[in-house]
């Protein structure tokens, strides 16, 4: 008989807090964070028209990430909290 | 008392089942792995004189944290030898980097190896390749420690091929993807003294790159020929308008053609930045740049780098054979960048 260790990550539980679900879109303020790949601000942005045009949404504003490998930086994930109420992430590749 | 190992552990009747277990696991790259027992776990934390429980590094990205004992683990199961974790911690550390930014090359659908280049007196005390065969196959370093760095990425930081781990294609640098400098026969300034480190120092430099490119000249005498092959065979290569890193690594018979004419990397560097242009109207042809033509892009030249200090020129391979190559980084240098880390011993 013999033990292998695990070379796995073995994460500590924790739980994950998820912001309230909003009942609708409309009068909503939506962020589109684009990760500047080509094309994903179009993308982004003809979606946020539809989001305006067939679920009443209030506006949508445009982000930009500083490149596709980074995670969103502070200032506009700060600027987020304060003036929108929902955000469209996603990859443009 | 020696510090607690931590790991979950998994009984199994004998080795040849515990190979067939870490298959059934998904703990290995396809290869069969060495088992990953205490004693030799313990064996390769005692080389580096390592607590288990450090942290090596947090990598921001992934929201991990790598440590030793799992770094040891990973290590153990690639077939390094002990005395080799140093220069797998020092990739490690490379690779977690923020420069290095891993959510983008440990993911992508670019098909981003991690090359390590080895450089300092550790390259020759562990016999990790310089020579003949550069990229493989043949040398237990140069394969060994490459695999236990990608074994972290794989089951520490989860970048499972398919799953988090999207390359459209990969490549065989994957598996392993380590040299070393020969800085013993280089006329040059190496690798590492170039980047801040001094000559007594031990570095590894990671690169997020795609495959090597072989390119030959076996006509020229003098360094402008062999450089004017290697710049055309590299203008329209990798990501072509996204400016990443590349390395050119000169062999045996083109880089002493090369050092004969006196040009030093600085000089190399400055000539490949300098040849390697293409006009704005050759990209959009071509379907590498957006846009319809304008007025001007006939004339317009596009850099295939940044700056010239993204090309990391090395001298390395065998003596014999009018053989180069170069490597494109993968994706763009604003999006990873090479980072050089010290091995800590």
């Amino acid at each position: 008989m013999i033990e292998l260790l695990d070379p796995t990550t073995e994460a500590a539980a924790q739980t994950v807090a998820y912001a309230a679900r909003p009942d609708t879109l409309a009068g909503k303020r939506v962020a589109l964070i684009e990760n500047t790949k080509f094309n994903s601000d179009k993308l982004l942005l003809k979606m946020g028209e539809i989001l305006k045009q067939e679920y009443a949404v209030a506006e949508v504003k445009l982000y930009h990430k500083r490149n596709a490998s980074v995670p969103a930086h502070e200032e506009i994930i700060a600027d987020i909290k304060k003036s929108c109420d929902l955000v469209v992430a996603g990859i443009g590749d | 008392m020696p510090a607690t190992l931590t790991a979950k552990r998994h009984p199994i009747a004998d080795v040849g089942d515990a190979i067939e277990f870490c298959f059934q696991q998904g703990w290995t790259d396809g290869l069969p792995v060495i088992p990953p027992t205490e004693e030799r776990v313990r064996a390769m934390l005692e080389a580096a004189r390592l607590d288990p429980k450090q942290e090596v590094r947090y990598v921001t990205h992934r929201a991990v944290s790598i440590t030793a004992e799992k770094v040891a683990i990973n290590a153990v199961m690639a077939g390094c030898k002990p005395e080799y974790l140093p220069v797998v911690l020092a990739a490690v550390e490379g690779i977690a980097d923020p420069a290095w930014s891993y959510h983008g090359p440990g993911t992508s659908t670019g098909g981003a190896a991690v090359l390590m280049i080895v450089n300092g007196p550790i390259a020759r005390e562990l016999d990790i390749n310089a020579g003949d065969n550069l990229f493989g196959p043949g040398w237990r370093a140069n394969l060994t420690i490459g695999r236990a760095v990608r074994l972290v990425m794989r089951n520490v930081c989860g970048s499972m091929p398919g799953l988090l781990d999207r390359g459209t294609l990969g490549h065989p640098g994957k598996l392993s993807y380590v040299i070393a400098e020969n800085e013993g026969e280089s006329p040059w300034t190496p690798l590492h003294v170039e980047r801040g480190f001094r000559p007594e120092q031990s570095t590894v430099t990671v690169v997020a790159s795609n495959g090597p490119h072989q390119f030959y000249n076996q006509l020229s005498s003098t360094a402008e020929g062999i450089l004017a092959t290697l710049a055309d065979d590299m203008r329209i290569s990798g990501n072509v308008t996204g400016q990443s890193y590349y390395c050119v690594v000169l062999a045996g018979e083109h880089m002493r053609t090369i050092a004969k004419d006196g040009w030093t990397k600085k000089e190399i560097r400055a000539f490949l930045h300098e040849n390697t242009t293409s006009t704005h109207a050759h990209l959009k042809r071509t379907g590498r740049m957006a846009g319809a033509i304008q007025p001007g892009d006939e004339t317009t030249l596009r850099p295939l780098f940044a700056s010239p200090e993204h090309i990391l020129v090395i001298a390395a391979g065998g003596r014999a054979g009018a053989f180069s190559c170069y490597i494109p980084g993968w994706g763009s240098a604003r999006n990873s960048q090479a980072v050089t880390k010290e091995v800590k011993r």
